[in-house]
């Protein structure tokens, strides 16, 4: 690179101004003047100059022309600067520029004219400023904006009519404004829009076709907002592949809610207060991988998932349900994870037909049986937490074809025994709480355990070996691990990376040669050796 | 250390092996490799391959573009800008346009 320490030369004839670093490449120039403490816009900068990084200095006022013979400039950093106000003509001469960078000044309003030449601009970045007002007008002449940023600004409303001349967007984020209404028809001419964020406003009520007019919107982010009812204006997106609206006062999902919306993937909307669902609210959406409902307390009945075959992931926890339909293997033969724990579930029917299914989480519930056909066949399932439920059988064969599981919890029961053919694979087992179940069971009945957690600390006596090594069994630690990283990413937007990780923790093969954490431990007060006669 | 003076610049907390842990407010951090360490450094946009990702508390981060051949991106599933000689079409980008889209090879988009 060249820096003006090799000599001054006269502006325009290939000159790096003052303190910059600059760099030719082929005839174009491309000069990084970032971070000197400027006050103005060096005079002497080439006309070949198409990259120009005047980024945290101290500009604080754009005098018109100033640039005006940069013909080639492509790209104009001016982020980090003091820029209050930014009159007609600052860009005069630019024809040529994609990338304006206007982030983090002082502006209070969109500057009503500075843009208009600017046909061929591409990205304008105008995000965190103080910006309140976008004039009528202001965008006019930006036929080929593709991304326009203006986020983290002091908007109170969507600027409808200033949008309405950028025919050629395609994302937009309005994101950390304080937008309390969207108007019906408030993006109508943005046809080509394909990513709207609008997240971190205030948003209370939105206009039931204020989204009229988006026919290629594909992301639609509504997160951390204040609306306290569904957002039936999504009805129009046919395209739509990710909807958020999670944190915000929804208290119902409507029937047929996503009716008109058959490319949906993703869905998040945890963390709002929904207490009912309609029955078929999520049914036809042959796309979605992952539904996740929390604490729905009015949802009485299983939803009706007619259509939406390729889901992976099923969670509702927190609500009423009370039985399960026989089909609903039929109707997700994708299934990989089902999570129906804290419902009011007695009965439950066969999974056979989940093939897929790896996880399942059916603990505070009022289960009493488990059948020889409920889990028959599962050859991937890995893991089945049953506890909290009123166990007080188990058939000898249920859990006799599950070559994968290795994870089994049964405690919080009232089993007063445990057939264990078939359960060869397991590595963790939980009985504790099942006051009843006193049988002594046999090591090499469960050749991989590693950890286990028995009613009585004399069923320990033939797992414990002598060096027994302190810490908590590793079965808290995973679990600990798992729930801190939910609870830090606060049920992620990122589903399918925890759904990685879950995955990525039953890679490790178990030791050749390992201990087993077993509890209650045997102690000074509750010894093995009368049991075991040695 | 604590405090401003010894922090480069952009940043309101650094420590001497992460340098900058929180930068000032409207900056993104962006986590530098450094041989096994990263450095925390605040910047006013994103490197290439990075977004900005804004939140209400401040704690604006760099956050890594998911998509294909790109270069820049607005959020982590839609590009702003792909590698030299693919076409761009809603966000993706592609060495040909898909069925039915017509390349326009002057802005290389579908």
């Amino acid at each position: 690179g060249q820096s003006s320490g090799d000599g001054e030369r006269a502006a325009g004839r290939g000159g790096c101004p003052g303190r910059c670093r600059c760099e030719v490449d082929g005839l174009l120039h491309r000069v990084d003047c970032s971070d000197l403490g400027l006050r103005e816009v060096p005079g002497n900068l080439s006309v070949f100059t198409s990259y120009l990084d005047l980024s945290m200095n101290n500009l604080t006022v754009m005098s018109g022309g100033a640039l005006s013979n940069l013909h080639f400039l492509e790209e104009l950093r001016l982020a980090g600067n003091d820029l209050s106000f930014i009159p007609r003509g600052a860009f005069a001469g630019l024809y040529n520029l994609k990338v304006l960078m206007l982030q983090n000044n002082q502006l209070r309003s969109v500057p009503a004219e500075a843009f208009n030449n600017l046909h061929n601009l591409q990205s304008l970045r105008l995000d965190a400023n103080h910006i309140s007002s976008v004039p009528v007008g202001c965008f006019s002449g930006l036929r080929s904006l593709r991304h326009l940023w203006l986020d983290d600004n002091s908007l109170t409303e969507v600027p409808v009519e200033a949008l309405s001349e950028l025919p050629a967007l395609q994302a937009m984020t309005l994101a950390l404004n304080h937008i309390g209404h969207v108007p019906d028809h408030a993006f109508s001419r943005l046809g080509r829009l394909v990513v709207l964020h609008l997240n971190n406003n205030r948003i209370v009520s939105m206009g039931t076709s204020c989204f009229h007019g988006l026919h290629s919107l594909e992301t639609l982010d509504l997160n951390y907002n204040s609306l306290v009812e569904f957002p039936t204006a999504i009805r129009s997106l046919s395209h739509l592949k990710e909807l958020g609206f999670h944190s915000n006062n929804i208290q119902s999902i409507p029937e047929h809610a996503f009716t008109g919306n058959p490319s949906l993937i993703t869905i998040f909307f945890y963390d709002n207060p929904i207490q009912s669902v309609g029955r078929s609210a999520f049914q036809n959406l042959p796309e979605l991988r992952t539904l996740s409902l929390n604490g729905a307390a009015d949802l009485t009945e299983f939803p009706d998932l007619t259509g939406t075959r390729s889901l992976e992931s099923l969670t509702i926890t927190g609500a009423r349900i009370t039985s399960l339909p026989g089909s609903v293997c039929e109707q997700l033969p994708n299934l990989q994870l089902l999570d129906l724990s804290y419902n009011q579930i007695q009965t439950l029917p066969s999974f056979s037909a989940c093939e897929s299914i790896q996880k399942i989480d059916l603990h505070h519930n009022e289960i009493e049986d488990v059948e020889e056909n409920t889990f028959a066949g599962l050859m991937s399932l890995r893991s089945l937490d049953l506890s909290w439920n009123r166990l007080t059988s188990v058939k000898p064969n249920s859990f006799s074809a599950l070559p994968a599981l290795n994870k089994l919890d049964l405690s919080s029961n009232q089993l007063s025994s445990l057939p264990l053919i078939g359960l060869q694979s397991l590595t963790h087992l939980r009985l504790a709480g099942n006051d009843q179940l006193m049988e002594l069971i046999p090591r090499e009945e469960l050749p991989r355990v590693r950890v286990m957690e028995l009613p009585f600390a004399f069923q320990c006596c033939a797992f414990v070996s002598c060096d027994r090594r302190g810490g908590a069994p590793s079965w808290e630690r995973d679990e600990a691990e798992s729930a801190g990283r939910d609870a830090a990413a606060g049920f992620s937007s990122q589903v399918d990376q925890d759904w990685e990780d879950f995955l990525m923790e039953f890679e490790d093969e178990p030791k050749p040669q390992h201990s087993v954490h077993c509890s209650p431990t045997p102690g000074p007060f509750r010894p093995c050796l009368h049991l075991l006669g040695s | 250390t604590e405090g401003p003076p010894a922090c480069p610049k952009g940043c309101d907390r650094c420590s001497e092996y992460n340098g900058c842990i929180k930068c000032k407010p409207k900056l993104f951090i962006f986590l530098e490799r450094n041989d096994i360490r990263q450095i925390g450094v605040c910047l006013a946009s994103c490197p290439m391959g990075y977004f900005g990702m804004r939140n209400p508390e401040g704690n604006n981060r760099c956050t890594q573009c998911k998509i294909d051949n790109c270069e820049a991106c607005f959020n982590r599933n839609f590009c702003t800008k792909c590698k030299d000689g693919l076409y761009s079409h809603s966000g993706r980008c592609y060495v040909s346009c898909p069925p039915g889209q017509r390349t326009a090879n002057e802005t290389m988009e579908c």
